[in-house]
């Protein structure tokens, strides 16, 4: 069964409709990709005839998967086990969301999970540990969630706020202290800054999200975002807060505040326009920007066969369709398993995850964005070569 | 401690243990060893070796754990000069702030709460109408039951907003003490906060134990004290203090335990920095705490990183065996002399002989030497 | 101390006289220094800005100087100590309360709309519709309620016999100067210092070695919980062993009664109302326990009864997950987590009061 499919998910539930209507078996079948025409700017991908390599869901495989990690795959997790295991009734799949990445990095180096979620890809010291429990072939870094960061703000009386990366860096390393600062009302023209000052709310936890922002400031800005990126918050002196729900209440709850959270996880709180390239562009955060951002940045990178690592370059990120801060979380798991049957079950539910169905699943339902459909094929590709 | 100095002096109480020790007169006649004793004895025995082995095996554990991060080379490790643990020269230089922030945090918590708790205990098992006391005991007790994340959450939506006037008044008029200083918080994430929060959350425990223990105070003390024309506080103050001071330490120190090891809402509440800092109302200048930076870095730690995370939890256990160590320490110094001498002096030589057969900590080899003691004092 | 030996030796001279000829302050005289003091510091405060906290807190102080004042001319300096102390006391129950009682309001306010038949007996879960590819989440708790019961049950059942046992023999059996009586001491209050997360590595390990790698368990997360629970235990009981009165003991071994059934007959039921409070203070502490849990038993969304087998959710687990990892309906999830707060503080009312009308049982008529 073949369908015309775009893949991101805006505008196309219709599509979404005709393949759904074929029900269960439908989504079990080989589903053929065809790239979108109508979305230029995903150029790699379009360019690039992807077909799903996808093996048909087997609806009778049975099993357990146990895994865990990167919280900020927990909704797309809930629903990617709840859609698999409606159509696969003999699996149960239990992600432990509360792990956080390096938990669940550190868990399945152990052998207690079949695969992890990741905000960032293995180490080389961790690859090379993997093939104590993997054997030789090492571990896959598999793409499969993308969001972005964004940068929520509660300043009354003040809305659609711009910033541009040298004011967001600036902000960020304390040295502008007040909303009325003369950098961020050249971003504003026009608009009323009050001399509130500002309270910049960060993770006091670590985090993939503060790895992903603080990567992007010292890349963009490194003269004026000297620290190291990092998963821990660098400077000293904001308002730390657990978990990216913290961040957005405390945000939410203060005035003159400012912080960075997964969009997906923002809720009502107000998010600004970041300026992407040099010029004075200023994006609001949309899945469809995430994508294109992702597709213009990444490179694969592999350290084994059929590893997927990305290496995102920000300063190829310019186009005014491309949201600046591209956030990206992994599944990491073993090319051999020690037990065969765990492999065919846990390849199952990755692929499902890296179809195009999966990624419009947790679109709808984690606000993510979909990854290119490029780099699903790869996926496709990397997951063959386990067993 | 007075009753630890009780039971040594109990040269009775030991007869299943196959002492041969002389038995002292007012002890019970050489007791007929039967199968059931022996069984329960060898139960209680077990139970209290299992004890000794569950504490080596998680102390085998800690310290198996942690020896890679405290030995590594900090400098040069690519883990751990990466995420939570980067830009610190050793596992000392990293764990040191983290010990003082443990320590603060804890004594501001225990400095506001203790005192409230053995008043709620007192007002309770003395002051309240005795009806009241049951229901008011029973509301304290449920407080215990909150879990930790509730508090912390508590915490953020009703104390973080409730203390920022107090803050900011601190901060203005108080401001030339080191502790006052610095730019105070907007979002109320203090370590001020934390501590209030903390405190709350270890008055149950405090309060439900010296509850129990001023309760257990004999009324014939508290009837002597009373009938001599004592007011009711100096009642409290000669018959039931000096009765449950052991027991009211130990409550406290349950509640320290408690403290030091609570993790959730201080990682809720309070914006931490790895710090020496004394000041308690400012923002990303609070000192960190060992417990909450292990919870809010132990999701993204790697393996080695994880391994200076449990080292730290190592450390932790260390400072609350050492707390421990100095608590008993204080307990057996002012406990005996000061307890024991002033109930010899104030009890009337009936109730004083009664108190005797009452209370071990009274025996009559005990009473002497304590009058030794009291007299060399 | 120095003070306390002054005062008594001036007691029975200076005291009584007094008390039998000074005058006394009338009966509800701590009502109207208080009422008078609300209302003169009220009347201040009208004048230079009203703040609740501030018109309190001057009150309070003023009340506590004049009474003090009024009873030592009136009365003596023991009799105003008394009363000072005596509101003092009142004032730190009070101030304790408030707390108390928003926190127990907090939990109970934001805990109550979510509280309903459908939320306690059904399990929680998802449901996935392939036309609207939507996943629906249904809030429910019955899949944490059992695995509360389960993990802190089992939990209770280890520690609380290990816990007695130790106790009783620490205070019963063994003399204070052995080694071994030493070290349980020493060691109990070490364990009191355990970081909780620190507890689950522990028990998530030990189950590793036994178990093999995926060694999630309700059980393993028991074994963590008993290892938080057992020094709280054995500090409590312990210290209600000790309160018994010696001559009970004394009387039972004079009747020729042996040990074994001293301790069983006589100590445990004389201190057994402090008992259960100490073992529900040790439920409590560890019901609650978020870390130790996700480190041991993990997570899940799924139901799983079985203790010794896979990852098993528990109500404080969904209520952490709900606040820190909110889903896509955060309000939706956020409810969730206070109702499994509330029923977490329900659950533990219902123990306690399970565990109280035991203890009335089995205490000795009399006791108070």
């Amino acid at each position: 069964m073949l369908a015309r499919r775009g893949h991101h998910p805006e505008g196309n539930t219709v599509k979404f409709k005709h393949v759904a209507t074929a029900g269960a078996v439908a989504l079990a079948a080989a589903i053929a990709l065809t790239s979108c025409a109508s979305t230029p700017s995903a150029t790699p991908a379009a360019s690039n005839k992807a077909t799903s390599a996808a093996t048909p869901l087997d609806t009778t495989l049975t099993g357990t998967i146990t895994a865990g990690g990167s919280s900020a795959q927990a909704n797309a997790q809930t629903a990617w086990s709840t859609a698999f295991h409606a159509q696969v009734a003999g699996t149960t799949i239990n992600y432990d969301k509360s792990q956080g990445s390096g938990g669940g990095v550190t868990n399945w180096l152990a052998g207690s999970y079949d695969f992890a979620g990741s905000d960032a890809a293995l180490t080389a010291a961790q690859q090379t540990s993997s093939q104590a429990n993997c054997g030789a072939g090492g571990a896959l870094d598999l793409p499969a969630y993308l969001s972005g960061v964004a940068i929520i703000y509660n300043l009354p009386g003040v809305t659609g706020l711009k910033l541009s990366s040298a004011t967001l860096a600036k902000i960020f390393t304390l040295q502008v202290k007040t909303w009325n600062d003369p950098a961020i009302a050249a971003d504003n023209p026009g608009a009323s800054l009050p001399s509130t000052a500002i309270t910049v709310v960060t993770r006091s936890d670590g985090s993939g999200t503060t790895a992903n922002f603080t990567t992007y400031l010292h890349d963009v800005q490194p003269s004026i975002f000297t620290q190291a990126a990092g998963t821990a918050w660098p400077v000293a002196g904001t308002s730390g807060q657990q978990g990216g729900s913290g961040v957005v209440n405390t945000v939410t709850a203060g005035a003159g505040t400012i912080g960075y959270a997964d969009h997906s996880s923002i809720g009502t709180a107000t998010a600004a326009d970041i300026q992407v390239g040099t010029a004075e562009t200023f994006v609001t955060y949309s899945a469809k920007g995430a994508t294109n951002a992702f597709a213009a940045a990444a490179t694969t990178t592999p350290s084994t066969k059929g590893d997927l690592t990305q290496v995102l370059d920000y300063s190829k990120i310019t186009n005014k369709d491309s949201y600046p801060i591209p956030l990206l979380s992994y599944q990491i798991l073993c090319t051999t398993f020690k037990d065969p049957a765990q492999a065919k079950v846990t390849k199952a539910y990755l692929g499902y995850i890296g179809s195009e169905i999966g990624q419009a699943i947790a679109a709808k339902n984690a606000g993510s964005a979909p990854l290119p459909a490029a780099i699903l094929a790869d996926v496709q590709k990397s997951l063959a070569l386990v067993k | 401690m007075t009753t630890n100095e009780a039971v040594r002096s109990r040269g009775n109480a030991e007869g299943a243990t196959g002492s041969r020790s002389p038995r002292g007169g007012a002890g019970p006649a050489r007791l007929k060893s039967r199968p059931a004793d022996r069984i329960f004895f060898g139960l209680s025995l077990g139970s209290a070796a299992l004890i000794v082995v569950i504490l080596a095996a998680v102390a085998t554990f800690l310290i198996v754990q942690a020896i890679p991060a405290i030995t590594a080379d900090w400098k040069t490790s690519p883990e751990l000069s990466a995420g939570p643990t980067a830009g610190y020269g050793s596992f000392w230089s990293y764990v040191a702030p983290l010990i003082w922030g443990t320590l603060w945090v804890s004594a501001i918590a225990l400095v506001i709460g203790a005192p409230i708790a053995i008043g709620i205990a007192l007002f309770i098992s003395h002051y309240a109408p005795r009806r009241l006391a049951g229901v008011l005991g029973y509301l304290i007790d449920l407080l215990a039951a909150v879990p930790s994340i509730v508090f912390g959450l508590w915490g953020i939506i009703v104390i973080r907003p409730l203390l920022l006037p107090l803050t900011d008044w601190l901060n203005q008029n108080l401001g030339w003490i080191p502790i006052f200083a610095g730019k105070p918080s907007t979002t109320g994430s203090t370590i001020l906060a934390g501590a209030v929060v903390l405190a709350v959350m270890i008055l149950p425990i405090i309060s439900s134990i010296s509850r129990e223990i001023f309760l257990q105070t004999p009324r014939l003390h508290e009837e002597a004290a009373l009938a001599l024309g004592a007011t009711k506080w100096e009642m409290i103050r000669l018959a039931v203090f000096p009765y449950a001071r052991s027991g009211v330490v130990s409550a406290t120190l349950l509640g320290l335990g408690r403290a030091l090891g609570e993790t959730m809402a201080i990682a809720l509440i309070i914006s931490p920095s790895i710090g020496f800092s004394l000041r308690i109302l400012t923002e990303g200048q609070n000192s960190q705490t060992i417990a909450a930076n292990i919870a809010l870095n132990f999701q993204v730690a790697d393996a080695l990183q994880r391994e200076a995370l449990i080292g730290t939890g190592l450390i932790l256990f260390v400072i609350s065996l050492a707390v421990n160590i100095v608590a008993r320490f204080i307990v057996s110094r002012t406990g005996k002399s000061g307890g024991t001498r002033r109930r010899v002096q104030l009890a009337p030589p009936e109730a004083a002989s009664l108190r005797v057969a009452n209370d071990p900590a009274l025996s009559p080899v005990r009473g002497t030497s304590d009058k030794a003691e009291g007299a060399s004092a | 101390m120095t003070a306390t030996a002054q005062s008594n030796r001036r007691s029975p001279q200076g005291g009584m006289v007094n008390s039998l000829t000074a005058g006394r302050l009338p009966r509800f005289v701590e009502f109207y220094v208080l009422a008078g003091s609300l209302v003169v510091v009220g009347g201040a405060f009208m004048l230079l800005g009203f703040n609740l906290g501030g018109w309190i807190f001057v009150s309070v102080v003023l009340y506590l100087i004049v009474l003090a004042a009024l009873s030592t001319l009136a009365e003596n300096r023991r009799k105003a100590v008394d009363r000072i102390v005596r509101s003092v006391v009142t004032i730190a129950f009070l101030l304790a309360m408030a707390p108390l009682v928003s926190t127990l309001f907090t939990v109970a306010a934001k805990g109550i709309a979510q509280l309903n038949w459908g939320f306690i007996s059904q399990t929680g879960g998802a449901v996935f519709d392939p036309q609207t590819l939507k996943v629906t989440i249904t809030a429910g708790a019955w899949q944490a309620i059992v695995g509360t019961l389960e993990i802190t049950g089992i939990a209770t059942l280890m520690s609380v016999p290990i816990g007695i046992l130790t106790s009783i023999y620490l205070v019963e059996y063994a003399k204070p100067k052995q080694w071994m009586a030493r070290t349980v001491t020493f060691l109990v209050d070490v364990m009191t210092g355990i970081p909780s997360i620190v507890a689950g590595l522990f028990a998530f390990s030990l189950f590793t070695l036994i178990v093999g790698p995926k060694a999630f368990s309700g059980f393993s997360a028991s074994v963590a919980l008993s290892v938080l629970m057992i020094p709280i235990v054995v500090r409590s009981c312990e210290e209600m062993l000790r309160l018994v009165p010696h001559e009970l003991r004394e009387a039972s071994f004079a009747l020729g009664v042996s040990r074994f059934s001293t301790i069983i007959k006589i100590v445990l039921p004389t201190a057994i109302a402090g008992i259960v409070t100490g073992v529900m203070l040790a439920i409590a502490r560890v019901i609650g326990e978020t870390a130790p849990i996700f480190m041991a038993a993990s997570f899940t969304d799924n139901f799983n009864v079985n203790p010794f087998n896979g990852p098993m959710q528990t109500l404080p687990v969904l209520a952490y997950t709900g606040i820190k990892f909110p889903g896509q309906d955060i309000a939706a999830s956020v409810a969730s987590a206070w109702g499994a707060a509330l029923l977490l503080v329900i659950l533990v009312v219902l123990l306690n009061i399970i565990a109280r009308i035991v203890a009335r049982v089995f205490a000795p008529k009399g006791a108070r």
